[in-house]
């Protein structure tokens, strides 16, 4: 199998080129990404600078759109440039790779409505808070039912749409209703969209950057350096993550920088095992050989042959890793031990709990939601799991 | 054919695929007498361990799909009964012994429990008998110290002392009929005689009837009382071993005999590969890979098998229909090694 | 290398990764900049056997005398492994220990029968859906495995205790804890958190004991059992599972572990139930560092004793496994 293959698999992985070509000289195109990804992360560097020295606390760093960028927010930037120059651009510049993908993705119908939802997730979080108020207390706009619904005059203050019967009609004003203090759920839906993207998408590049160096040097370095470190790994993996950050945010407070920290610094360690025993299998494998006579260094191999190599493993195990993740912060935030000032949907799912009997939309909407998501990320991951599960011609 | 023990009359086996429908065995005939041993051969791919598994319904179903017009054995036929009394003529009655002896013990139980379980199946002994009965039956297969190896685990044993495992799980009850399905392709060559030897010895013992699969005509020669001869599905040929070493008649048949070496060309391979299984052609399957194809030979279904001289030897070849002319095939039966050996070769099953 | 060496090896590993967990954990709170917090490493180094308003006025004196790190930190350790664990603040002066005990069994009650119930059915259901793939049962079975995932379960809960308990009441909202354990009342409301876990513990334990189990399905030595004329149930039962089991069993026990920690403060959460979840919870709210600490060491403590069995059992099942290539 794995020689019939081959040919896609190069293709395939010309994306996390990396900085390889550097290492040759010249600006070739792989070169521009990382020049590009590096003035990018320059541009932020600067606007973080001008944020700590030049703005005052709790004032917004940019006036005119009301924008106070937070922690998160400046981890989100970065993460947001990796995926630009990693992954969108060398689709972009490979568009006969990025038919391949296409038609190979195509085959899973589920995944291509996950796929598809997961954008409509992503690209409503990135620019839907930029568009959209951010919901705001209004309690004389409680219980709002959502539209083409209805609920017992008894409960709204005041009816926004029509009132009929004794009972409260939902509009369009509040296409999915409002929660008992008056926010608007559709806006809480959209900014919840950012904070699930978030988590995902900066703790899984988290997550991958540790778990590949760790595992990459753990197999290259090898003697003490790999035992050291996957004794390590093995004390991580028993250590329950969760109950970890109970503690810490207890000892030092909650935020969802908190949680994206640590889940991120703590959740790697699968990933690194899996580095490691994929990277010791490559590096039995005769190109590698044939790089390291060549006189190619350590880090080059690594870099070139090894890493790309790994990369759809570890890219499948972040996906099905993410779910759970938002799990975790769903829960948390239904506890009341998240971050209070982000609205999460699990902050919504408990801010209707008590309401649930009358209010059935408060806490519903955002759990479907929720639950559509997780579904989604699990749909996708279990995809690329079967495009590329190594194990099928390993068995006995 | 009021003597024999196994009839098998028109076994049509197929696997539902995600390509399709593969008839690995598409309308096949054979039988086996009394203390007869019938050899199957074939190259891989010809559904010859497809065959010899249908018999007692060993295909996973699904995908698999069986059929026959009747298999009888000792005179009832096996294919209307019910899957609990199939199950007592499994294992008591009819035994097999797979191919690969690597993969058919359990892993994780030891020698003497899958021994116990089979005798255990078919008899009432207490655990203590039924130990004793493993240890004996251990013994008898020739496998040295059998009161230790019976507490051991597969991976303890070297793939000639599990085909003996095997062989000794296939005898708990004695069976009437043993299907042999290439016991010996994966042992080295001298272990290979061994377990020949073996079988022969416990045919005699036991007065078994052999059905034994193999794409090996050296193996073929020395234990075969009859042969069947099996290409992409279809019989080609069949009749008593003598016969078809003396006078093969089929093409396949002559061309199979010119792989032994010591006949005709050194190495002489046939040409091309077998018909895909999912749309099998017209007319005779080894059409594409013979010389002396006809248009006919193309036309309608696989011929019949033609009566050769109104003896048991049967051919499935147009050149044998009544009436027609074989001399055409006759002469240069070693003349055949003309084309470029491309088959891959086997075993893959 | 021997069986009994392997697991001494094991086990003198697992009390050094306890060792290092804990120390990780004194490191912290010593770093914490929470006041209170930063005290209580002081007084978890103090003699247990005075009181708690005793312990307080002694650390705010050391805190001023500065004792060193190094010295703290023994002290701390001891206290810790001796289960000199302290006062709770928020429990009238009991002890730790002793809250800590009068909650577990309640996270018993529901979390035995969620394990059994979710072993059987999840591997039951695996088994069967592996030797019938593709199968209409089979696709059943993927798709309850999905929803069971993705459905947050303290969502699943409220949504069934607002069906359940509020518009049907059939099941009481909040949980009593002092119906006599072998009733029907207690029965009914274990019901709900029951079912809550079991949806999650389940779908995984399916799928896993699914996919390992598939790996079986194909294999030759179900061909020969199948020829000697073992039943198919038998074949499932003996030839299948006995095989699979030994993955599916690094998979359990996480899993497992994964309910008492998680989910398991969720459920307790939803439905009032006051096991160790709860304990853990409340002791957050109200600031109880000592019962923080405590509750997360027991649960740290359960996570790695699961690994260690874990680990033992694997080998116990799989004959082929050397010890000498194991970690």
């Amino acid at each position: 199998m794995a020689t019939d293959t081959d040919p896609d698999r190069i293709e395939r992985f010309e994306d996390i080129d990396w900085q390889a070509t550097e290492m040759r000289g010249g600006l070739s195109a792989v070169s521009r990404k990382a020049f590009g990804l590096l003035l990018t992360l320059a541009a932020v560097c600067v606007f973080f600078l001008y944020d700590y020295y030049l703005v005052r606390k709790r004032k917004p760093t940019v006036p005119v759109i009301e924008w106070d960028v937070s922690q998160v927010d400046w981890m989100f930037m970065v993460t947001l440039a990796v995926i630009f120059f990693y992954v969108l651009l060398p689709l972009y510049e490979n568009p006969r790779m990025t038919r391949y993908y296409w038609r190979e993705f195509r085959k899973n119908r589920a995944a291509v409505f996950s796929g598809g939802f997961l954008l409509f997730v992503f690209g409503t979080g990135l620019v839907g808070p930029l568009l959209l108020p951010k919901p705001e207390i209004a309690l004389e706009l409680g219980y709002q039912p959502p539209v083409f619904t209805s609920v017992s005059n008894n409960y709204p203050i005041q009816c926004v749409g029509e009132a009929a019967n004794g009972r409260c009609f939902g509009t369009f004003q509040h296409p999915l209703g409002t929660t008992g203090r008056g926010k608007d759920i559709f806006r809480l839906i959209v900014y919840g969209m950012t904070v699930s993207m978030q988590i995902g998408l900066i703790t899984g590049l988290i997550i991958i950057t540790i778990g590949t160096i760790v595992g990459a040097v753990a197999a290259y370095v090898g003697g003490l350096a790999d035992e050291v470190l996957m004794r390590y790994v093995d004390i991580q993996l028993t250590f329950p993550t969760f109950l970890l950050y109970l503690l810490l945010i207890y000892l030092f407070g909650q935020s969802l920088f908190m949680f994206i920290l640590v889940f991120g610094v703590t959740s790697w360690g699968l990933i690194a095992r899996l580095v490691r025993s994929e990277a010791l299998q490559r590096t039995e494998e005769e190109y590698i050989t044939a790089a390291q006579s060549a006189g190619a260094p350590n880090l080059y191999v690594i870099w070139r042959h090894i890493l790309p190599n790994v990369s759809s493993t570890v890219i499948t195990a972040v996906t099905l890793l993410i779910p759970s993740l938002l799990l975790y912060e769903a829960g948390l935030a239904f506890l009341q031990l998240g971050d209070p000032s982000i609205p999460s949907w699990g902050q919504v799912i408990s801010a209707g709990r008590s309401d649930l009997s009358f209010a059935w939309w408060i806490s519903t909407v955002p759990g479907v939601f929720l639950f559509f998501t997780i579904l989604a990320f699990n749909f996708i991951g279990d995809a690329l799991r079967d495009a590329l599960d190594p194990r099928q011609t390993t068995q006995e | 054919m009021a003597d024999e023990l196994l009839e098998v009359e028109n076994l049509r086996t197929q696997f539902d695929t995600d390509e399709g429908t593969v008839h690995a065995v598409d309308g096949v005939d054979f039988s086996v007498g009394r203390d007869e041993t019938v050899c199957i051969v074939g190259e891989s791919g010809s559904g010859k361990t497809v065959a010899s598994e249908s018999v007692t319904k060993l295909i996973r179903m699904p995908p698999g799909r069986i059929d026959a017009d009747a298999v009888r054995f000792d005179g009832t036929d096996i294919y209307s009964m019910s899957e609990k009394q199939l199950r007592q003529v499994r294992g008591r009655r009819i035994s097999n012994i797979f191919q690969n002896p690597q993969g058919a013990l359990n892993p994780v139980y030891t020698v003497g429990w899958q021994i116990v379980e089979a005798v255990q199946m078919h008899s009432e002994k207490s655990d203590r008998e039924a130990r004793e009965r493993a240890v004996e039956l251990l013994d008898r297969v020739g496998l040295p110290n059998p009161g230790t190896a019976v507490d051991e685990y597969p991976h303890e044993l070297s793939g000639g002392q599990k085909q003996r495992v095997i062989i000794a799980m296939a005898l708990a009850s004695e069976p009437d009929l043993l299907i042999a399905d290439e016991p010996t392709t994966a042992l080295d060559v001298t272990i290979q005689a061994q377990i020949l030897d073996l079988i022969r010895e416990i045919q005699e013992d036991y007065g078994m009837s052999v059905l034994f699969i193999t794409h090996d005509l050296g193996v073929v020669a020395e234990i075969a009382d009859r042969v069947v001869v099996m290409y992409a599905g279809k019989v080609m040929e069949k009749g008593d071993v003598y016969s078809i070493f003396e006078n093969p008649s089929h093409p396949y048949t002559k061309a199979l005999l010119n792989c032994l070496p010591g006949h005709g060309d050194l190495m002489g391979r046939i040409g091309g590969s077998l018909p895909s299984p999912l749309d099998p052609p017209d007319g005779c399957r080894f059409a594409d890979r013979c010389d002396y194809v006809r248009e006919e030979c193309r036309q309608g279904e696989q011929p019949p098998l033609h009566e050769l001289d109104g003896t048991d030897h049967r051919v499935s070849c147009v050149y044998y229909a009544p009436g027609a002319d074989p001399s055409p095939l006759q002469g240069d039966a070693d003349g055949q090694g003309s084309n470029v050996y491309s088959d891959g070769g086997y075993p893959d099953e | 290398m021997s069986f009994k060496t392997y697991v001494a090896q094991r086990l003198l590993w697992t009390v050094f990764a306890t060792f290092i967990i804990v120390s990780i954990t004194f490191l912290l709170l010593a770093a914490s900049p929470n006041a209170q917090v930063s005290q209580f490493a002081f007084e978890a180094a103090q003699n247990p056997g005075t009181s708690a308003e005793e312990a307080r006025e002694a650390a705010r004196q050391r805190l001023g005398t500065n004792q060193p790190l190094w010295e703290r930190y023994t002290e701390y350790m001891i206290n810790m492994f001796t289960l000199n664990w302290g006062y709770s603040q928020s429990g009238g002066g009991q002890l730790v220990t002793e809250r800590i005990l009068n909650a577990l069994p309640y996270t018993a009650l529901y979390s035995v029968p969620t394990t059994i119930l979710s072993v059987i059915i999840g591997v039951s259901i695996g088994l069967y859906s592996a030797t019938n793939q593709y199968s209409r049962f089979d696709y059943a079975a993927t798709f309850f495995a999905f929803f069971g995932y993705a459905i947050p379960n303290f969502w699943f809960g409220i949504i069934l205790l607002v069906i359940f308990g509020a518009w049907l009441g059939w099941v009481p909202i909040i949980f009593q804890p002092d119906v006599p354990w072998l009733s029907f009342e207690m029965l009914k409301q274990l019901i709900l958190p029951v079912i809550v876990l079991v949806t999650a513990q389940t779908t995984g334990l399916m799928r896993y004991s699914r996919a390992e189990a598939l790996e079986y399905v194909e294999a030759e030595f179900l061909k020969t059992a199948k020829a000697k004329g073992v039943s198919s149930y038998r074949v499932i039962t003996r030839h299948i599972f006995r095989p699979a089991a030994v993955p599916l069993m690094t998979i359990l026990i996480s899993d497992l572990l994964g309910l008492f920690i998680a989910s398991s403060l969720l459920v307790e959460v939803v439905f009032s139930i006051p096991g160790l979840g709860r304990l853990t919870f409340n002791a957050i709210l109200q600031q109880d560092t000592p019962l923080v600490l405590s509750t997360t060491l027991v649960g740290v403590m359960i996570a790695v004793f699961g690994n260690l069995l874990q680990d033992i059992s694997y080998t116990v099942l799989d004959p082929r496994i050397s010890y000498d290539s194991r970690e």
